[in-house]
């Protein structure tokens, strides 16, 4: 009889695109449109909604859902809609509380499920971080972070909503440019992105890394040394350069990893490969594949 | 002791030593080099013989049998930028160990056909030679050759607290201190005829980075070299947002087949051994980055003066 070699199929992991869309917009009239497209899609498939309010008011979302013919008073009342202010871990004098704001999410999502509903649909206002000074690099640590602790395994959709008339350009181009699917107005491209990869645990960095980006290579370090997954991999093929202090932070995350493994860099510039010349202590934390 | 045993590392010497051999012929310089590798040698001293590549073989042959017990080093590529010699020796000298190893080190920092600008960044090195082992058992034997511009020789004198030649040694009576030779060496550098300027702050780093890297291109600067000239960019003009007032500004210009990163800014560089030693890579400060742009540049001018800091990065296109 033939032994047949038994291969461990891949984990599941659905598609990303979508899950996550940043959407920027600088009138109630594009404000409008894509509330109402949103919900009204939601509330269609059968998916719980919520809205998370931050600098709009509550009766507003109702009466311009109201105003493009959807009941949302019914929907409310069934249960299926809510428009709620955003929790406690959203502010800054409440730590920013990241983990309990990913565990809301997840219960919210786990309980729209055990509902009945086919999924759970959010639309968040994130003007509360512009104005509550946490810090660009911490916010998009968390918009990094929710794409590979939440959407992978669960029914969810989030449009983070970013109005112009109440952030700068630098922090919209930042944040926005962390979602995989982007909506409504294009923003600036800022000088360093980062971005999950839509395949597997990691991130993407296209741009030119300095001083100047810290805060988003800081992000990134957190992501990298915060991800629950066995490996993580940083995608660098649009990276034009890195210097020494971005390559020593994310090092540095790689190195208080759970279980040690390296961070796998895929395609990485010449300037990184240069500085592990210098530097040939790092390589222990920063494995370049694919040199 | 006679005054020849000066040069010759002897274990009497648990302290720094830095003489100056001064040789006219061939001859001269292997009985001179040649006696102290010798000696350090029997003393079973680690030695780095540091010099220029042609002298290599010569001196090999000198210590015939034990070649393989000296480092070999050709000083014109490890020391092409004099401002990275200095951290070669440093690390030599931290792996031979403390007291009382005492480590025997031949360099040959300044040779005929130096240009003026080398030979002035390597008399602050051998300036900073004094201060970086001041206390630690080093013996650093220094030839010079006579064939050497005369101002080069006389300043051999100040940065040498011995000086000699194959027959005899004496104390210098021109030594001087080490801050006051880089003081002297900070002299007002040549305006260069056109140049790209480009004010910067924070804000324009990125931009300032892009230049720099299509001023190579435009050069037509080999891709390897390319990358050390944006490395050494990007870390000149961080050091001036982080500690020269926040701003700087950038030059860049073509001379012959290098090009020329003029970074100018408020900074004080309060400690003239900055960036001369190894640093740790993970270290946010300890000269990371002034390190990084020796290492790769093919020549690193350094003016520091009260006005502020200036650094020309020169890098070949080939």
């Amino acid at each position: 009889m033939a032994m047949v070699r038994r291969v461990e199929a891949p984990p599941e992991r659905k598609p990303l695109e979508g899950c996550h869309s940043s959407v920027v917009f600088s009138d109630d009239r594009q404000w409008t449109e894509h509330l109402v497209a949103f919900v009204r899609g939601g509330l269609e498939n059968g998916e719980q909604v919520k809205y998370v309010v931050d600098a709009t008011a509550p009766e507003r979302v109702m009466r311009a859902l109201t105003d493009a013919g959807i009941d949302a008073v019914d929907a409310v009342t069934r249960g299926q809609l809510s428009v709620t202010a955003a929790p406690q871990p959203h502010r800054a004098d409440a730590g920013f509380d990241q983990d309990a704001m990913i565990g809301s999410w997840h219960d919210a999502a786990e309980g729209a499920r055990a509902s009945g509903y086919q999924g759970l649909r959010a639309i968040g206002e994130m003007s509360w971080g512009a104005r509550d000074s946490i810090g660009a690099d911490r916010l998009l640590e968390y918009e990094l972070r929710l794409h590979h602790e939440l959407f992978p395994q669960l029914p969810l959709q989030v449009r983070c909503f970013y109005d112009r008339r109440l952030m700068s350009d630098a922090y919209v181009s930042v944040l926005a440019s962390a979602h995989l699917t982007h909506l409504g107005e294009p923003h600036s491209v800022p000088a360093l992105r980062v971005a999950p990869l839509t395949d597997r645990p990691g991130l993407l960095l296209s741009g030119s890394a300095g001083y100047d980006t810290r805060d988003a290579v800081a992000a990134a370090a957190a992501v990298v040394s915060g991800v629950a997954a066995p490996q993580v991999e940083l995608d660098l093929s649009a990276l034009r350069h890195l210097d020494a202090a971005s390559l020593a932070v994310l090092a540095d995350a790689a190195a208080v990893r759970p279980g040690g493994t390296p961070l796998k860099v895929r395609k990485a510039p010449s300037p990184l490969r240069r500085l592990l010349q210098l530097f040939p202590e790092l390589d222990s934390a920063v494995e370049v594949v694919d040199r | 002791m006679t005054t020849h045993e000066l040069a010759s590392a002897d274990p009497g010497h648990a302290a720094f030593y830095h003489p100056a051999l001064f040789y006219g012929t061939e001859d001269e310089y292997l009985d001179g080099v040649g006696t102290f590798v010798r000696d350090a040698l029997e003393r079973e001293h680690p030695v780095l013989v540091a010099v220029p590549g042609p002298r290599l073989p010569l001196l090999q042959d000198v210590v015939a049998g034990d070649r393989d017990r000296v480092r070999w080093v050709d000083m014109r590529q490890a020391g092409r930028n004099p401002g990275r010699i200095l951290s070669m020796l440093q690390e030599f000298a931290d792996r031979a160990g403390d007291a009382p190893v005492q480590a025997s080190i031949v360099g040959e920092p300044i040779w005929v056909g130096r240009t003026p600008e080398e030979a002035a960044e390597a008399t602050r090195h051998e300036a900073l030679i004094n201060l970086a082992f001041t206390g630690r058992p080093v013996s650093i034997l220094c030839p010079y050759d006579t064939a050497l511009p005369k101002d080069v020789l006389a300043q051999a004198h100040r940065t040498h607290p011995v000086v000699g030649d194959s027959r005899a040694y004496r104390a210098s009576s021109r030594y001087a201190d080490p801050h006051e030779v880089c003081s002297d060496c900070d002299t007002p550098l040549p305006e260069p005829q056109d140049a790209l300027v480009l004010p910067f702050g924070e804000r324009e780093l990125t931009f300032a980075r892009d230049e720099a890297d299509r001023c190579a291109a435009a050069a037509g600067m080999a891709p390897a070299r390319r990358t050390d000239w944006l490395l050494a960019v990007s870390e000149a003009i961080s050091n001036s947002v982080r500690h020269g007032g926040g701003r700087g500004t950038l030059r860049m210009w073509r001379t012959g087949g290098e090009l020329v990163a003029e970074i100018r800014d408020q900074g004080l560089l309060t400690d003239p051994l900055k960036g001369r030693r190894r640093p740790d890579p993970r270290a946010a400060s300890g000269g990371r980055g002034l390190w990084i742009m020796h290492q790769l540049c093919d020549l690193v001018e350094i003016r520091a003066t009260a006005q502020g800091l200036v650094l020309r990065l020169h890098m070949a296109l080939e």
